[in-house]
């Protein structure tokens, strides 16, 4: 009788149970895997009871090692080394530094000038690093001290640092977008296209914020005073090569690169523009010419690195050059050059930033496998049936749906790390997300904001956490004013933060409220068949058109908690045959709108799409 | 009487620590293996990199297109994250749920630890083992390739699982040996102390030691 009510309830029981073992401090990936292990043997055992609703059986656990090879299996996942390699090199070239000292003086005599500048910096940090430990750490060792120094309210400091920081989550190239690509089964291509609108919004309204406060409390962000301007004035010069920048690209657009093609062209002469002001200001600082002020020649020069980072590895994403996972190794030589170039890498850097590269790469692929050794139990106990009449019970439809998972997301965000929301939370999510027919690069795009406001939200906020570990505990001796400068108080980092989650839940609403802030990637594909992009695409569904794995060399490439190979003892799939969370108009035929791909696929942008229909 | 009843718990003490003695030695051989494989394979991301980044520049210069380079890529990376698990492991890199446990006692979370050890990592590790040493062999004697054009030889991929998940569980037992030796009194914390989650220290001290380098 009892066991009998436990194996009707068993999904809610297991997911309950599983999380309040997360919740004992033990890792992660283990906890899951165990958690998985444990209700698969009670699911089994129970299984007599509730015939129709448990399809578990002792045979299914031999899946796991080719679920794990599917893991491996995998282009997109490739690139979460390659970024996090990218990112630390640059960090350890020491960019950050350049770049903060250089804007913090372009910016500097206007009021709220570095904040300003910390702003800007973050921004170019998050498009080349995509670290958000590397980014805030940075800019809070380096920018933190001046503008205290400078007079600046501590809590505006420190929030718009930390804020700037977390800017990485969301701005292309970031690990959130592309662990959610491979969780939603969409490309990351799309997810970097969609994400640049809202990226850029958060980023104006950053600006304007620091702009109210000039207005209202311009003592809270004076301008830095003359004496602290070490490169002097001369914007206009800056203004000058710029504008003479502009006048070649668009000379060289029209005349020399006219008879290519709309992109080649406009990259060319891009580049061309680029290369022109690059080689004016090291002209002009080798010949000691004087035709540009000091300060632009430094700007140019400092600002030209990351640019053409950012061209790397985006540039060639976006035009459909390289896959995600190739801009990612592009990226990482690029900065590997780049440091060697600056005599900033040696074996030890290298070692360094390789050895924290493959923890990194090691915990999350884990906690993947983990999330599939549960997964594998959860959809046999019809898990995401019962996770999929919860969320689509909610009043309001979509809207009701998609502010449910924000404030689900932004609460589990302030307490879990956004590996464990993207691969416990997201597949759970995502085929509610598409029998109601929400466009999955959208929703992405939507939890990657909402991570981004949960790693400010104190008090358990890593931005937060990132900024306290390197902001001074103790009262110190500022050398140039020669005054003793109080601690930073945790309690003003908090406060800091507090403006900035408020933006972040503003650009949340336009985004729910303009969808085609993001879903305008759909008309910027090139080269892709739009076919292979349709909403109705089955994504983590995919799987449930698998064939079983057993030792055929295919794996499934399907992410997240993924879903067992149903070889239910042939045909028996009764209940789970159209019922994996997928509308049933995509069963309607047996060619799913995108061609069964080969495993590799060797071009275009789409090679992110996970083939899911091997 | 009472004195011999004494003199034989001395003994057994004794011989309990001579026993977790050895088992300790065993647990740093174990640690100096799992280390030295974890410290060489985080080279195999640079390959990886390397040949990321040249396929992607030869595909593109001369439209060539290898899928063996392709798969090499997930090979090395595959190899990578499996071989570098136990290490990873070792230094309690392997991130966890905090906010509760860190509010615990040091003694609670010694027990949570070697628990957790025991009746869950030593169970998946285990099982995931003794299903994927079959599943390889067979993979081995078909002498099963790849799908695609051009594709490598499968096992090699497939014995990283087997690799991986042995010495996943050899940490396993070293780290139970190191937790008991911990709560027992027998050794010092291995990992150092956190004010901060583990991710952000890691963070800071490498980014002070850039800063100094």
């Amino acid at each position: 009788m009892i066991l009998e009510l436990i194996a009707h309830e068993l999904a809610p029981i297991m997911f309950i149970s599983v999380m309040g073992m997360l919740l004992l401090g033990y890792p992660v990936a283990f906890t899951l895997a165990a958690g998985g292990l444990l209700f698969f043997w009670i699911g089994v055992e129970l299984s007599v009871f509730a015939p129709g609703e448990i399809n578990l059986f002792w045979n299914l656990i031999q899946a796991h090692p080719d679920r794990i090879y599917g893991i491996m299996y995998n282009d997109t996942l490739l690139a979460i080394p390659f970024f996090t390699f990218m990112g630390i090199i640059l960090e350890r070239s020491g960019m950050a530094e350049d770049l903060l000292d250089t804007i913090g003086q372009l910016f500097g005599p206007v009021r709220g000038g570095l904040a300003y500048a910390v702003i800007i910096v973050g921004a170019l940090l998050a498009a080349t690093t995509g670290v958000v430990a590397a980014s805030v750490m940075a800019m809070g060792l380096i920018s933190l001290p001046i503008m205290m120094r400078y007079g600046y309210h501590r809590p505006l400091a420190a929030g718009t640092i930390a804020a700037s920081g977390s800017l990485a989550q969301i701005v292309p190239p970031s690990l959130v977008l592309i662990v959610m690509a491979d969780q939603l089964g969409r490309s990351v291509g799309d997810m970097y296209v969609g994400a640049l609108w809202p990226a850029a919004i958060m980023i104006g309204l950053y600006i304007l914020y620091i702009f109210g406060v000039t207005l209202i409390r311009p003592q809270w962000a004076p301008a830095l005073p003359r004496e602290a301007r070490t490169l002097g004035d001369g914007v206009w010069s800056l203004v000058a090569v710029l504008a003479l920048a502009v006048g070649v690209h668009f000379a060289t657009y029209h005349t020399i690169f006219s008879g290519f093609t709309y992109e080649v062209r406009f990259v060319w002469s891009v580049t061309t523009a680029t290369v022109f002001a690059l080689g004016l200001s090291l002209i002009n600082r080798q010949f000691k010419l004087g035709l540009l002020s000091r300060l632009a020649e430094r700007v140019i020069i400092v600002l030209i690195p990351p640019l053409a980072l950012i061209f790397l590895v985006l540039g060639t994403i976006f035009l459909g050059i390289a896959t995600p996972t190739e801009g990612g190794a592009m990226g990482a030589s690029g900065a590997l050059v780049m440091a060697l170039i600056k005599r900033r890498l040696n074996f030890n850097v290298l070692n360094e930033a390789l050895l924290a590269t493959t923890k990194l790469a090691s915990f999350v692929m884990f906690i993947l496998i983990g999330a599939r050794v549960f997964g594998l139990t959860f959809y046999g106990v019809n898990g995401d049936h019962w996770i999929e009449e919860l969320l689509l019970g909610l009043p309001g439809g979509e809207y009701g749906f998609l502010i449910a998972v924000t404030i689900i997301v932004f609460i589990l965000g302030c307490f879990l790390d956004f590996f464990e929301i993207a691969f416990i939370m997201v597949p759970l999510l995502a085929p509610v997300a598409e029998a109601l027919g929400i466009d999955l690069v959208w929703f992405g795009i939507i939890i990657g904001i909402n991570l981004q406001a949960s790693f400010l939200t104190p008090p358990f906020g890593f931005a937060l956490f990132y900024l306290r570990s390197i902001a001074p505990k103790q009262a110190w001796l500022d050398t140039v004013t020669n005054k003793m400068m109080p601690e930073v108080k945790t309690l003003e980092i908090y406060r800091g933060a507090v403006p900035f989650i408020i933006i972040q839940v503003i650009v949340v609403g336009l985004v729910i409220a303009f969808p085609q802030l993001v879903t305008h990637y759909k008309g910027e594909k090139s080269g892709i068949d739009p076919n292979s992009v349709t909403i109705e695409l089955p994504a983590m569904g995919g799987g449930a058109l698998t064939m079983p794995n057993f030792g055929t060399g295919t794996p499934g490439n399907e992410g997240g908690l993924g879903l067992p190979p149903l070889d239910f003892g042939g045909g028996s799939g009764n209940n789970n045959g159209g019922s994996l969370g997928l509308p049933p108009l995509t069963f309607g035929s047996d060619t799913p709108a995108e061609a069964p791909e080969p495993a590799e696929p060797d071009a275009g942008p789409d090679l992110s799409q996970p083939p899911n229909f091997n | 009487m009472m004195q011999g009843a004494a003199a034989k718990a001395r003994r057994i003490v004794s011989r309990g620590r001579s026993t977790l003695g050895n088992l300790l030695a065993l647990s740093r051989g174990i640690d100096a293996v799992t280390a030295f494989i974890g410290r060489r394979v985080a080279w195999l991301i640079l390959v990886a990199v390397l040949v990321s980044a040249v396929n992607a520049s030869i595909r593109k210069a001369f439209d060539l297109s290898s899928n063996a380079w392709l798969e090499l890529q997930w090979y090395l990376y595959g190899a990578v994250f499996l071989l570098a698990a136990a290490y990873t492991l070792q230094k309690n890199e392997h991130v966890r749920i905090d906010f509760i446990s860190n509010m615990l006692t040091k003694r609670t979370r010694d027990w949570i630890d070697l628990l957790g050890h025991i009746f869950f990592l030593l169970p998946f590790t285990g099982l995931i083992l003794y299903l994927s040493v079959p599943w390889f062999l067979k993979s081995f004697h078909s002498g099963e390739i790849s799908g695609s054009a051009g594709g490598l030889i499968l096992w090699p991929a497939k014995i990283m699982v087997v690799i991986g998940f042995s010495l996943l569980l050899a940490q396993a037992f070293s780290e139970i040996i190191k937790r008991i030796g911990v709560i027992r009194g027998d050794i010092a914390e291995p990992y150092a102390g956190h004010d901060s989650p583990p991710a952000v220290d890691e963070a800071a001290s490498g980014y002070t030691k850039g800063e100094r380098s």
